[in-house]
């Protein structure tokens, strides 16, 4: 991860902090200087007036603060009173030295407010630097934190892929291997086998083909977690049609009214949504078997402006409202095996797609009086 | 003629070896069928080395290959197969129980002719192996320096 480091830089570290010693020396020099200036000036007869003084007031108190520049201010107009005006080397004050006097003091107070407008501002810049810097830490070692929280995430995962790799390939073949073998000692021993042997090698290979379809789900289940979802504009329309002839060979000679209403288009992963929808129609389709006449409706209500809602209802068995909350769980199954068979592990998996969607999926249902779907989809691409 | 097979099964599980020979005896293809225990001695037998230095040197019509094998993998034997140019030619299909898309991207990159994923189901898995001994060992004509049915 790139730390990006504000440039803060440009101010230094600390102030520079004066010592009392060296302002007051400021204004000592400061107006030395300008007398000697104005010494000068007045020898070539060129008349500066009082501007050095003025400069030194001004650097003074820039630099050194109100104190040294009330000390270079008395010093300068005592000096300016004493040398430049008239009557010269007296300390005599007349009427018409008081407007300079007043510039003077003006003159002060304007660079003495500027100076404090400056450390004021300097001192705030200090301090959001130093928050600046503060936080630049802190998200820094969050980063490192979160960089470490991934990496770790990414070898569980690596770790779980294998898992269910290796549970893909050899988890598998022994089932293989029994369901083979029994079928074999069916088909090559049925004559000295007697009823009851035969019937346990029944439930041998049945209970080996369910463990098989077991893995199968389980595995899709997780893929449907490692995958990468590749999002893009899906119609929802032609995924339900899509859906709805999948399911299609378990409906054969069975009486189903279809009523499929306009489905909108969708951002989303294309072979996940096509998942989900199989299973729940597939749902619908199996548990309206007990009805002379099913009636499937699929349709989308659509308040939300950025959500799409969409509802899979059917008049079959139903369930009751009090294990709503176990509809969706991984291996959670309603009803007896007998009656419907299945592995629980359908509606995780379409809840597991529509979370990866970052919708949501519930249901409502009334025993013997059918059970609605829904799932929402948000409609753009900000999921 | 002891070293001939036109269908060199290349399988490490006894008991699919057993069950593949069972589904391909159905159709009288099971002496036809010479079996690899591992990625080693399927290319030993295709190159002529070791214990097989000695066959003939005809080529087994197609080549039925798992791919979670001891010593070399199934995909490693498929990668040095299909980059050797005189074996190249010998058709290979990978038989697996690996539904991993992965493997099955990785086997079609590196240039497998068919890839079949071992059925759970019985009678789907002794189809399959049937289908797959007939069409390639008696429908498919085989490349140039194969086994041919005589």
């Amino acid at each position: 991860m790139k730390s990006e480091r504000p440039n803060v830089t440009a101010l230094p570290k600390s102030p520079i902090v004066l010592s009392i010693i060296q302002r007051y020396g400021l204004a000592v020099l400061s107006v030395s200087v300008a007398f000697g200036v104005s010494l000068v000036t007045e020898r070539y007869n060129f008349r500066a007036e009082f501007t050095p003084f003025l400069l030194a007031v001004a650097v003074t108190a820039w630099y050194a603060e109100s104190g040294p520049g009330i000390v270079a201010l008395i010093m300068s107009s005592a000096l300016f009173d004493y040398f430049f005006t008239e009557p010269r080397y007296t300390l005599e004050v007349s009427a018409s030295d008081v407007p300079r006097f007043v510039v003077f003091v003006a003159f002060l107070l304007l660079i003495t407010w500027f100076g404090a407008v400056r450390r004021r501002v300097e001192r705030e810049l200090r301090q959001s630097r130093d928050d600046l810097e503060n936080e630049v830490t802190q998200r820094r070692a969050v980063n490192e934190e979160l960089a470490k929280r991934s990496a770790e995430l990414q070898a569980i995962n690596k770790e779980l892929e294998a898992f269910a790799y290796s549970v893909s390939h050899d988890l598998r073949a022994p089932i293989r291997h029994i369901a083979g073998f029994t079928e074999l000692l069916q088909k090559n021993s049925a004559s000295v086998l007697d009823e009851r042997s035969q019937r346990h090698t029944t439930m041998i290979l049945e209970s080996a083909k369910k463990m098989g379809n077991l893995i199968d789900d389980l595995l899709a289940f997780s893929r449907i977690g490692r995958a990468e979802a590749h999002k893009t504009m899906v119609s929802l329309q032609q995924l339900v049609q899509e859906a709805q002839s999948e399911v299609a060979q378990e409906t054969d000679g069975r009486n189903i009214n279809w009523k499929i209403g306009r489905l909108p288009a969708c951002y989303g992963d294309r072979s996940m949504l096509r998942l989900a929808l199989i299973n729940l129609l597939a749902n619908a389709v199996k548990f309206t078997r007990t009805r002379p006449q099913a009636e499937i409706e699929i349709a989308s209500t659509n308040h939300n402006p950025d959500q799409i809602v969409v509802s899979i209802k059917d008049n079959g068995v139903g369930f009751d409202m009090k294990y709503v909350n176990k509809l969706f769980g991984v291996f959670q199954r309603l009803h007896a095996t007998e009656a419907f068979e299945g592995t629980g592990i359908g509606l995780a998996t379409v809840q597991r797609i529509v979370h990866r969607h970052g919708g949501r999926v519930w249901a409502e249902g009334l025993v013997d009086g059918g059970a609605t779907f829904y799932f929402s989809l948000s409609k753009s691409q900000g999921v | 003629m002891s070293n001939l097979g036109r269908i060199l099964l290349v399988e490490d599980d006894p008991k699919d070896v057993e069950l593949t020979l069972t589904a391909l005896e159905e159709y009288k293809l099971a002496n036809e069928v010479l079996i690899a225990r591992d990625g080693e001695e399927a290319l030993d037998y295709l190159y002529r080395r070791g214990n097989f230095a000695t066959r003939s040197t005809d080529n087994p019509a197609v080549l039925l290959l798992d791919l979670k094998l001891p010593k070399v993998d199934g995909l490693e034997v498929l990668q040095q197969i299909k980059a050797d140019a005189k074996l190249k030619l010998i058709p290979v299909v990978v038989l697996t129980s690996s539904h991993e898309e992965r493997d099955m991207v990785t086997s079609y990159k590196l240039g497998v002719n068919a890839y079949v994923v071992k059925p759970v189901d019985f009678h789907e898995f002794v189809n399959a192996v049937k289908e797959l001994g007939i069409f390639w060992a008696l429908v498919n004509e085989p490349p140039p320096g194969s086994v041919k049915k005589s």
